[in-house]
């Protein structure tokens, strides 16, 4: 057949006229919209048996009870467990995106050694093997009390089995890190004679002055507090809020008053002064239970009578009085210090300023007012025993060992020897006044041509981030010879470390825990793993009690259990076989019913809180730290979750955004989005511009939680000698920022890592005189445009 | 004018308590995680951020110290629409039938594997309640681990939005259907992640056509107005468009109250605030 | 070398300088054509819209395609419909035209949508309420009215004429064409109205949302209604670049004249509508949403009041004088300076109701939404002008488009 351009274009026509009509395009039409319902790339969960597993959040010192909801015994959600004590079924961002932590792109999967710029996978027996020869080596040498530990709280059983590690070891050197916990225990020891621990009954005040106070920041315990913050909504009880920032707790709160930085402690005796003037204040306990009252009441009306007050404040002197009139004639008042994130610890007089309204009122251990609670370390350990070289090292001050001036005071008993049993690991009482300090270390073993520590273990604390002057604490970790982390994540310490031990992240272990953070309740509970570990890690007390056992001798002779579950279960005592059912014992609500005394000398004897670095001229602004309960700060770096919820103006892209008033940018010359370098004495960083009416003119605010390093620098080698691949794994799908990220092998989170500036960068540590503690609260500064 | 779901099963609305809310956070989150809702490493350009539930700022724009702060949780508002009829304006839009307003609740629907991403709904909607997935969702590896099987992750291309956590409500309906209870939902069986989730109880989720449940009591719903709130401290964002949002707030504060909707200068404080919007015709 | 297929006695240039010309476009066409790659392959996210601009450059750019693109449409109606017998000189070109702009219009709703191959979903699980429904099935409808009208055009080129067979069609389809031009003519109201309704039905966009007749809110007739009063202006502007281009009188003045004056009265009656509709959108409707004119075009950087008077002053009643005015319209600058005016005006009324509509902020504290376009978007953008010059120029270079063209040529 001679095909001729009629039949040709014919026969095209009817070949498509033919598969037009066939069913062909309606298959592939539908098949197409099936095919874009199911790409592989798209996950399909699978479903299951739906159960709950109780347990407690550690995430933050809060520990709130969770439910961890599972389908198939995965974890799939995590939600607040209603009836708990301290958050009945509320939960914050943290606590949701736990799971997030559980595969976390930055987790170390198995233990790893550095070698120059590359990280090697090593065994665990490999690595404990070689951590105990060091610590042996500094043993043999007499050295053993270069061998120091810094963790993040000396409560429960897991900080307590590192504590002994350290002291068996013949050191003195157990750091942990500053909190305003400690400043309160300090401050209630000196004032009330009293080894307790500080709680507020915010659920029952009904009315509440709080000088900086970030309720609802994430201040304490943080859903505890936002119970409580709504239950005084409902109650109509006032809060006052002392602040030069229009904060969240600020702006929640009946009034506001915006005192000038660093005054807030003088205002809080000018309220003090206007309440003794004016008789409001409870003179049957002050004169009963008081000490040294009348000396307070002329000290304070010769020096903060309201109208000089209001001078330095900036607060009206006519507000100053009608806030000590409703605070005096409220039937639960409350007074609250402690600015957790904006320091480490605070300033003790300026705690004790506040205090002096409370011990006024007399609210202290009645309902709505102020507590103290008994300390519930309920543990009981085995004495530890140490060997001949050990003893002779533990003699040994610690490096960071800092004096305090204040003066014992009249109640007698050594005043810090909470801490200073704290310091000698529960070994030795000595009562001496030495404590440790944590930014003292650092500060030290910079300071110093050969370090003084040779050997640093990290547990449960991320130094390098969250210590003031950063850059002073990086370059020291760099100069001490042997840094072992125990970190589950490759976080801005584990980076610096030569050898990682990681352990398991808090799902994934059982452990002890007590509720602090202020509550007005004790609650011990056993936190359970609700996971099973994802990666080759150990339960941090297993990998304790494993280089222990390494390092044999008088070290391992302390530690003869066989895991950390039989130790956990010997030295928790009868508490253990309860806790295990109930998960959780929680104490009365009410009062304890301690007598109480009050030595109003220390009040008396008020010097002016912490002048900042910097001097006026060169640096006219203030800067200082804010935070939002939307960042973690200070526990672990915000998962996803949470860093997807920080507003546009904290977080832009890379930069941060610093707060400014308008009335200071105009002076200064920039603009809302700007790029600007903002100057102190320790260091600059580049960032963008926030205007915002709600602060002070002359200060610069600056959001906690950023700035923290990506992840592992250099390459890892796994055993079998191969570079990690891509954790990702590489597909042809493009990812969200466009493109697979190369790094991802080297243990990064780039959802948090890399972002904006660590205040720590810009922020030195300021020693308390009064307390020994770090109570930087901000710095002089400049700014200009970039 | 009466609400169409006057009389029938339920009416599902929540209301929320602006001067109880913290801005946490919690229920941005307790809502990502129930819902498999995706994230990428740069989530700050919020315009292009999944966030079915977005907790807003407002300030007075008052300067310092008479500055106040709000926080303003905005979920999808279920709008009843016009007349409160069922014509969101999202779903009277979308070509495809792919978002559909349930008449036995109230709760506007969305079906992903319908949804061919013409994004008609997004220009609708007035409080951009919805989001486009402009990219794969990806989560690190192993995380997608933690997915929830209750809720089909999103492909790219297509729309989505809060859906009042509605197999929470399939769950509770499934449940009381096996106890035999037919139609018979507690309060409390069907609650939504986020309402479960805030630590400041300022959420309250409910069936507005009851008079028993919570969020009945707080806003005391007019009926014969499309829903409107008869308690002078509660109020609907935008209320004047006539969408007839099923989601309420409550503020003792004036402005916060002003702020939810816009007025012509001189009109707030006149009767425009307490007479009825949807009268305009 | 391909004299083959030129119109018996047209002058065209030389095929190297012919194919040169199409090269350089066709340069630009395949830089659009990866673009449109980029868009499938990897998704909406190639390009800078986003949750608050879910509606960008392209969608302007669609609908301003099909307003000017709607001389096809409206010359057809006026010469098959109403018999205006003149027309039959420029309808060739009007149908060209309009089928380049509906080709490329549906060209860019299938890229503009996140799951492409789901576009039938439209049809399938259509929805009656939805403007876009309406929009896609008039849509599609006329454009296949479109390709129906231009097929005998096709048919008439020189080689394919001498096959009997396409001779006869071509024949019998012109016989017909009438029916297929009213046809046309309907379904084309509709969808330009539609399209209109697309922003105006937005009750929840106040700058947008308009009352009106029945299920049509206002803009639905002013959609229409520009797109038939602006569309000549297009047809016209494109008959001028050709006379420019290939320095020769294609159309003869009466037939231009004609469709001026057509299209300046058609303006005239739009822009009085448009005027009468804004007045009454400023005085009562956004009112009663609580807005006023200038929340509209304030606070922002760019939508200023400057845009309503370009759109009315400069691109309605300036052209509509000119246009209706003998003396104005027939001096030739002025009349072209006229339909340039109509379609920069048109444009911007499909700009202002698509743009800015996103851009005006709703809730009280929402500020303005500002975007701009991604190269993706605007190589998406350029892509179907580039492929309409070649469409158009191989059109012209092998078709009997003008058929005035040999007359005046002989003329001369
Ligand atoms: N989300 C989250 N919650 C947490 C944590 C976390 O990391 N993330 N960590 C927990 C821990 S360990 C702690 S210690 C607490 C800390 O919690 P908070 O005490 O709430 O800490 P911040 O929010 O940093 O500080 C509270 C407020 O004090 C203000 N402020 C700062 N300096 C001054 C000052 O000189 N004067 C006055 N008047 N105000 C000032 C700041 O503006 C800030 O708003 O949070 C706990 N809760
Ligand atoms: N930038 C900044 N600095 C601050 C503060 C701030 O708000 N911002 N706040 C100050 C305050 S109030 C405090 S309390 C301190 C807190 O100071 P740190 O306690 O040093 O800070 P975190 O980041 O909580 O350190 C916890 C680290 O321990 C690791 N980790 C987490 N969970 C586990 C676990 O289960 N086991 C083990 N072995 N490791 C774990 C993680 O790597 C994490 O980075 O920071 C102070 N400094
Ligand atoms: S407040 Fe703390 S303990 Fe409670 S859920 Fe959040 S992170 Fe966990
Ligand atoms: S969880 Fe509650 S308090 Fe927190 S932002 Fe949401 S609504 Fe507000
Ligand atoms: S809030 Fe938006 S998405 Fe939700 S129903 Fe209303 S218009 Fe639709
Ligand atoms: S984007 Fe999806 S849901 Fe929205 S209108 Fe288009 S098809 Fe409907
Ligand atoms: S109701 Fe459910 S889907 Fe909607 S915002 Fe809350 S948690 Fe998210
Ligand atoms: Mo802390």
């Amino acid at each position: 057949m001679k095909i001729d351009r009629r039949s040709f274009l014919g026969l095209g026509l009817g070949a498509a006229a033919g598969v037009t009509l066939s069913p062909m395009p309606w298959k592939l039409t539908d098949d197409s919209s099936i095919w874009s319902q199911n790409w592989p790339w798209t996950p399909v969960p699978i479903d299951g048996e739906v159960t709950f597993d109780d347990t407690v959040c550690t995430l933050c010192p809060g520990n709130c009870g969770i439910s961890v909801k599972k389908v198939n015994g995965r974890a799939i959600k995590i939600e607040g467990k209603k009836g708990y004590p301290v958050n009945d079924g509320g939960i914050c961002l943290h606590g949701i995106s736990g799971l997030q932590y559980l595969y976390d792109p930055s987790r170390v999967r198995f233990p790893m050694v550095k070698n120059g710029d590359t990280w090697k996978q090593v065994s665990w027996d490999e690595a404990a093997s070689l951590v105990a020869g060091k610590i042996k080596e500094l043993k043999d040498k007499g050295m053993a009390d270069s061998v120091a530990c810094v963790a993040g709280s000396d409560k429960g059983s897991i900080a307590g089995l590192y504590k002994r590690f350290i002291t068996s070891v013949g050191s003195q050197n157990f750091y942990t890190v500053d909190t305003m916990e400690k400043t309160w225990e300090m401050l209630i020891e000196r004032v009330h004679g009293l080894n307790a621990s500080a709680a507020f009954d915010l659920a029952k005040s009904d009315y509440i002055i709080s000088f900086g106070t970030g309720f609802i920041e994430g201040w304490g315990s943080p859903v505890n507090n936002f119970l409580a913050n709504s239950s005084r909504k409902e109650r109509h009880a006032k809060l006052v809020q002392v602040e030069y920032r229009l904060s969240n707790t600020a702006a929640s709160a009946d009034i506001w008053l915006p005192a000038k930085p660093g005054t807030e402690a003088s205002l809080a005796l000018g309220i003090c002064s206007a309440m003794i003037s004016a008789n409001l204040y409870n003179a049957a306990f002050a004169q009963s239970a008081g000490k040294d009252f009348e000396a307070f009441a002329k000290f304070v009306n010769e020096k903060y009578d309201p109208e000089l007050v209001s001078r330095t404040t900036g607060v009206d002197a006519a507000k100053i009085k009608a806030v000590a009139a409703e605070f005096a004639k409220a039937k639960s008042p409350l007074a609250i210090a402690g600015r957790g994130k904006g320091e480490s610890a605070g300033s003790l007089m300026e705690f004790a300023a506040v205090h002096a309204l409370n011990c006024l009122t007399g609210n202290i251990n009645k309902e709505g007012g102020f507590w103290t609670i008994e300390q519930q370390d309920s543990l009981t350990w085995p004495s530890v025993v140490m060997d001949d070289s050990a003893t002779k090292s533990y003699a040994k001050p610690p490096v960071g060992a800092v004096t305090s001036v204040i003066d014992s005071g009249a109640s007698g008993a050594g005043i810090f020897s909470a801490v200073v049993s704290a310091v000698s690991g529960g070994a030795t009482d000595s009562g001496q006044k030495v404590l440790s300090s944590v930014s003292k270390l650092f500060e030290v073993i910079n300071a110093s041509e050969k370090s003084p520590v040779e050997l640093l273990m990290v547990y449960n604390s991320n130094p390098c981030f969250t210590l003031r002057n950063a850059k002073v604490v990086k370059d020291a970790v760099n100069k001490i010879p042997f840094v072992v982390s125990f970190s589950p994540y490759m976080d801005d310490t584990a980076q610096l470390a030569d050898v990682i031990l990681p352990t398991h992240t808090s799902l994934e272990m059982t452990q002890d825990v007590y509720s602090g953070a202020c509550i007005a309740q004790n609650v011990i509970a056993l936190s359970k793993s609700v996971a099973v570990p994802v990666y080759d890690t150990k339960h941090p007390g297993d990998a304790i009690i494993s280089l222990a056992k390494a390092t044999e001798g008088s070290v391992a002779s302390n530690f003869t259990w066989k895991t950390y579950s039989e130790c956990l279960e010997s030295i928790m005592g009868d508490n253990f076989a309860t806790l295990s059912e109930e998960g959780y014992i929680a104490s009365e609500l009410a009062p304890p019913v301690t007598p109480l005394s009050v030595d109003f000398s220390l009040f008396a004897a008020f010097k002016d809180s912490i002048s900042l670095e910097g001097d006026a001229k060169s640096y006219p602004l203030t800067l200082v730290p804010i935070d939002t309960i939307r960042l973690a700060s200070s526990t672990l770096a915000s998962p996803p979750f949470a860093v997807k919820t920080v507003e546009d103006t904290v977080l832009f892209e890379k930069d941060t955004l610093v707060e400014i008033n308008p009335e200071t940018a105009d002076k200064v010359g920039v603009d809302d989005g700007d790029y600007a370098v903002i100057t102190t004495s320790v260091g600059e960083a580049k960032v963008r511009i926030h205007l915002f009416d709600g602060i002070m003119p002359g200060i610069i605010a600056i959001p906690e939680g950023l700035g923290h390093s990506t992840g592992a620098k250099g390459e890892i080698i796994t055993k079998d000698g191969s570079p990690m691949a891509g954790i990702t794994g590489a597909t042809s799908i493009i990812t969200q920022t466009g493109g697979v990220s190369k790094n991802r092998g080297q243990l990064e989170n780039l959802y948090i890592g890399g972002k904006g500036v660590n205040v720590n960068e810009l922020i030195g540590p300021v020693m308390d005189p009064a307390s020994g503690l770090d109570a930087a609260w901000g710095i002089r500064a400049r700014i200009s445009r970039a | 004018m009466t609400q169409d779901n006057h009389g029938k099963k339920y009416k599902f609305g929540m209301v929320i308590d602006l001067d109880k809310c913290t801005g946490c956070g919690s229920c941005m989150v307790a809502c990502m995680s129930e819902n498999n809702v995706p994230f990428k490493e740069d989530e700050t350009n919020k315009k292009d951020s999944i966030t079915w539930m977005r907790v807003f700022k407002l300030t007075n724009g008052k300067p310092f110290p008479e500055t106040d702060i709000c926080y303003m949780p905005r979920p999808c508002m279920h709008c009843g629409g016009k007349g409160d009829h069922g014509h969101s304006p999202c779903v009277s839009v979308c070509p495809a039938t792919a978002t559909d307003y349930g008449h036995d609740t109230g709760i506007v629907s969305q079906i992903y594997t319908r949804c061919f991403g013409c994004r008609y709904c997004m220009g609708a909607c007035p409080y951009h309640a919805r989001y486009f997935n402009w990219w794969d969702p990806k989560w690190p590896d192993g995380m997608e681990e933690y997915l929830s099987p209750n809720v089909s992750p999103r492909m790219r291309g297509v729309v989505e939005k809060c859906s009042f956590c509605y197999h929470r409500y399939q769950a509770a309906r499934d449940k009381a259907y096996h106890e035999e209870r037919r139609d018979e939902i507690e309060e409390s069986e069907y609650q939504t992640a986020c309402t479960q989730a805030c630590p400041a109880g300022a959420i309250t989720f409910g069936d507005l056509n009851n008079p028993d449940h919570e969020v009945c009591k707080f806003v005391n719903p007019d009926p014969h107005q499309c829903g409107k709130p008869r308690n002078p401290k509660a109020f609907r964002l935008l209320e004047r468009l006539q969408t007839n949002p099923k989601v309420y707030y409550i503020s003792e504060r004036e402005w916060v109250r002003k702020a939810g909707d816009n007025y012509r200068d001189g009109e707030w404080g006149k009767e425009i605030h307490s007479s009825d919007g949807n009268s305009h015709k | 070398m391909d004299s083959a297929l030129i119109p018996k006695g047209a002058k065209r240039c030389p095929f190297p300088v012919f194919a040169t010309g199409i090269a350089v476009v066709g340069a630009v066409l395949l830089w659009g054509v990866y673009a449109m790659g980029l868009c499938w392959l990897k998704g909406l996210n190639q390009t800078n819209m986003n949750d608050y601009y879910g509606f960008a450059l392209w969608i302007w750019a669609d609908l301003a395609v099909i307003a000017i693109g709607g001389g096809a449409f409206f010359t057809g109606l006026l010469k098959y419909v109403f018999g205006i017998d003149e027309l039959k000189n420029i309808i060739n070109l009007a149908v060209v035209i309009g089928f380049i702009c509906y080709s490329s219009a549906l060209l860019i709703l299938a890229i503009d949508i996140g799951q492409p191959l789901r576009g039938w979903f439209i049809f399938w699980h259509a929805n009656v309420h939805s403007m876009l429904t309406e929009v896609a099935f008039c849509l599609s409808l006329y454009f296949s009215v479109l390709t129906i009208e231009f097929v005998p055009l096709i048919l008439e080129n020189r080689q394919i004429d001498k096959v009997p067979f396409f001779h006869n069609l071509s024949h019998n389809m012109h016989g017909v064409m009438a029916i297929f031009a009213a046809t046309g003519a309907f379904l084309s109201c509709f969808h330009q109205g539609s399209l209109g309704g697309v922003a105006g039905v937005l009750y929840g966009r106040p700058f947008a949302y308009r009352e009106g007749l029945l299920v049509w809110p206002w803009t639905f007739f002013l959609f229409t209604w520009s797109a038939a009063a602006y569309g000549p202006c297009f047809t016209l502007v494109v008959t001028k670049l050709f006379e420019g281009i290939t320095r020769k009188k294609l159309v003869k003045d009466n037939v231009v004249n004609l469709l001026a004056k057509i299209s300046g009265w058609m303006i005239t009656t739009y822009i009085i509508a448009k005027i009468i509709d804004t007045i009454y959108w400023m005085g009562v409707t956004a009112p009663d949403m609580g807005f006023s004119v200038m929340d509209f075009y304030s606070n922002n950087s760019f939508y200023g009041i400057w845009i309503l008077f370009a759109e009315i002053v400069l691109g309605g009643i300036v052209p509509a004088v000119i246009l209706t005015v003998k003396k104005y319209r027939e001096n030739k600058k002025l009349l072209l300076v006229a339909i340039i005016l109509g379609v920069f005006g048109v444009c911007l009324n499909r700009w202002v109701m698509v743009l800015q509509v996103m851009a005006v902020p709703v809730m009280s504290f929402d500020t303005w939404a500002l975007y701009l376009p991604s190269w993706q978007e605007v190589a998406t953008t350029i892509l179907p002008v580039a492929y309409g010059i070649i469409l158009i120029s191989l059109a012209y270079r092998y078709l009997p488009v003008f058929p005035q063209e040999q007359e005046l040529y002989d003329t001369k």
